[in-house]
């Protein structure tokens, strides 16, 4: 931008008066900042706030005490386990869908007819509602009745008695199931972008110097997409670390708490009226959120 | 790369086959929506296409349909009884008010962050962008529970005051929204050369004019991108509606409300489920080009 832009004198304004002009970022930005602030920024320092009070179940009055709630917390099973769960979730989620996804990438990255029409179909799963996708997943695995149940009953891979959500083995499979399906097309889609976006010279290259398809994709195409792995892993990742609709709608943290993660166990804390202690542990997951992210993005140089 | 017309074909089949388990639950999902109870609730086989295809699910979610017309409709008893309300019309008004307006609250407040962070340079731009980005990095979770209690007090739950519960909901959609939404646009924004606004500011006009006579119009279908991913975000949303309100239910919030400690009622939730996932469909079609670029917030572009 020219000096002379910025110099130029602001219409009608007097100088004291400049900020309130056009040619001021302020004005440009007050509106996205009041929100930001009002209702992100307060609302987590009431968060942090109410973490240091003890709620008193019978007065119902929040009292001061500062490491009530975050040693309860500490020395809290469930909390660990929670965390465990949601670790666990996260990491397992993220690798299928990682897998997943850059393989369905690499199969529907083609010029040819029709598949355009694959592509644009395989994006359909990211735009139904999570909690609906919970409730697809619900009546495919249904212990009686469901579809996907019978199916696994059939080929033996699952014995009638144990339906999968009643199954604290292997409940978590069953949620994890659907985040799978609704998620690996954003991974597909992303895959497919990067991969679009490869210049053609080193393929043609090494397929003169005679290297294999699975050479060129471990030496050429893995390196060159470490970007874009990168930003989709990051952004995945975050969103898969507060899982809840699933959750929520599957097996509601059961059987017993083997589902349970940090961001239900909070909701289930909160719904019980302990707001202070619900506040704690939902600072614990923004707290893990913002530790793994940094250290991920330092780690692996990824910059978004 | 020259392949052979079989390696080709297996190819194609692998493909179309990857797809299609994907499609799957989607298919029968919206098979289910039209069985009557029986093939839904067949214990002995699964029904797929052996059962008489019926219209009553939608009746009774979309149109309000008693459980007393079911049973006459269909001649048949079977199932008919308790008294919940499955009648999802005022639900499908209340995602659709939450939806546009949120989507609306957040443009206007993100086109114009996102030509200021695209045109012009001033101290904490950058501090800025990641205040922004930072905001899509925080669980809602953590700012849900301090919220409701600010709403109490402020009398803005919908037990309080209806239409100050719907803008409750609709401004934390808003702000849920404004990072994907900022980011985006602010991609678009720097998409067009900065020639542009210096030569409308050379000839007399203001930043504002320059913008809303110049550059916004030119961004059009970036905004149109971004309106639709914010409208599918808000129209998807299930924490935040679930944990804020209590008489307003959003399509979401209100469809876990059919699964019941005697029984889920699948002929509704999914008629109601399927009527809810097709306005997605249709606004995901449109806007397959930037699709890519708002999901990663406008860090990678097809």
């Amino acid at each position: 931008m020219s000096e002379a832009v910025l110099e130029r004198p602001s219409a009608g304004f007097l100088p004291k008066w400049r900020w309130l002009s056009s040619e001021h970022p302020l004005p440009w930005l007050l509106p996205a900042s009041a929100l930001m602030i009002v209702f992100g920024i307060y609302p987590l320092l009431y968060a942090l706030w109410l973490s240091l009070h003890k709620r008193n179940p019978v007065t119902r009055l929040n009292v001061f005490d500062p490491d009530y709630n975050w040693m309860k917390a500490f020395g809290d099973q469930r909390v660990w386990d929670a965390i465990a769960t949601t670790f666990l979730y996260t990491g397992i989620a993220l690798v299928i869908q990682l897998v997943l996804g850059l393989l369905i990438a690499l199969l529907l990255d083609s010029d040819r007819k029709g598949y355009g029409v694959l592509r644009a179909l395989m994006t359909l799963p990211l735009v139904v509602p999570p909690a609906v996708t919970g409730m697809m997943f619900l009546l495919m695995l249904d212990g009686s009745f469901g579809v996907l149940s019978r199916s696994l009953y059939a080929i033996g891979l699952l014995s009638p008695q144990y339906p999968i959500l009643a199954n604290s083995s292997t409940a978590l499979a069953g949620v994890l199931l659907a985040d799978i399906w609704q998620w690996t097309p954003f991974m597909v889609l992303i895959m497919l972008a990067g991969l679009r976006s490869l210049p053609k010279e080193p393929f043609e290259a090494a397929a003169i110097d005679g290297a294999s398809s699975i050479q060129a994709f471990f030496k050429l195409t893995l390196p060159m997409m470490s970007k874009v792995i990168g930003i989709a892993v990051l952004i995945r990742g975050i969103d898969l670390f507060r899982v809840f609709d699933y959750v929520k709608v599957m097996t509601d943290s059961g059987p017993g708490t083997a589902t349970e993660t940090l961001t239900s166990y909070s909701g289930r804390i909160y719904f019980n009226g302990d707001f202070p202690y619900a506040s704690t542990l939902s600072l614990i997951t923004l707290i893990l959120v913002i530790v793994a992210s940094t250290l991920f993005m330092k780690i692996f140089r990824v910059k978004l | 790369m020259e392949q052979s017309f079989a390696r080709r074909s297996l190819r194609d089949i692998a493909a179309v086959l990857t797809v299609a388990v994907f499609m799957f639950p989607l298919f029968w999902w919206a098979l289910t929506s039209i069985k009557p109870m029986y093939a839904i609730f067949n214990k002995d086989e699964v029904v797929v296409f052996d059962f008489v295809p019926t219209l009553i699910n939608y009746a009774v979610v979309l149109l309000g349909w008693s459980r007393a017309e079911i049973a006459i409709e269909s001649g048949s008893t079977f199932g008919v009884g308790g008294t919940s309300s499955y009648d999802s019309r005022q639900t499908i008004v209340d995602s659709i008010v939450i939806a546009v307006g949120s989507t609306g609250l957040t443009i206007i407040i993100a086109v114009l962050a996102a030509y200021a962070l695209s045109r012009m340079r001033f101290r904490g731009r950058s501090g800025f962008l990641n205040w922004v980005l930072g905001q899509r990095f925080l669980p809602p979770i953590a700012i849900i529970v301090p919220l409701v209690g600010m709403y109490k007090v402020a009398g803005m739950r919908d037990t309080d005051n209806l239409f100050l519960g719907y803008v409750g909901l609709i401004v934390i959609h808003a702000l849920m929204n404004l990072p994907i939404a900022v980011l985006l646009l602010k991609s678009f924004f720097d998409d067009v050369p900065k020639d542009v606004d210096e030569a409308a500011m050379i000839d007399g006009a203001t930043r504002w004019q320059t913008f809303r006579k110049v550059v916004l119009p030119m961004v059009r279908g970036g905004v149109a991108a971004a309106a639709v991913l914010c409208f599918i975000f808000s129209w998807t949303e299930f924490l935040l509606a679930l944990f804020l309100t209590t008489i307003i239910r959003t399509v979401p919030v209100k469809i876990t409300t059919f699964v019941t400690s005697t029984g889920s009622e699948w002929g509704f939730i999914s008629a109601l489920g399927t009527a809810a996932i097709l306005p997605g469909f249709i606004f995901i079609l449109l806007v397959q080009r930037h699709l890519v670029r708002g999901l990663t917030l406008g860090s990678l572009k097809e």
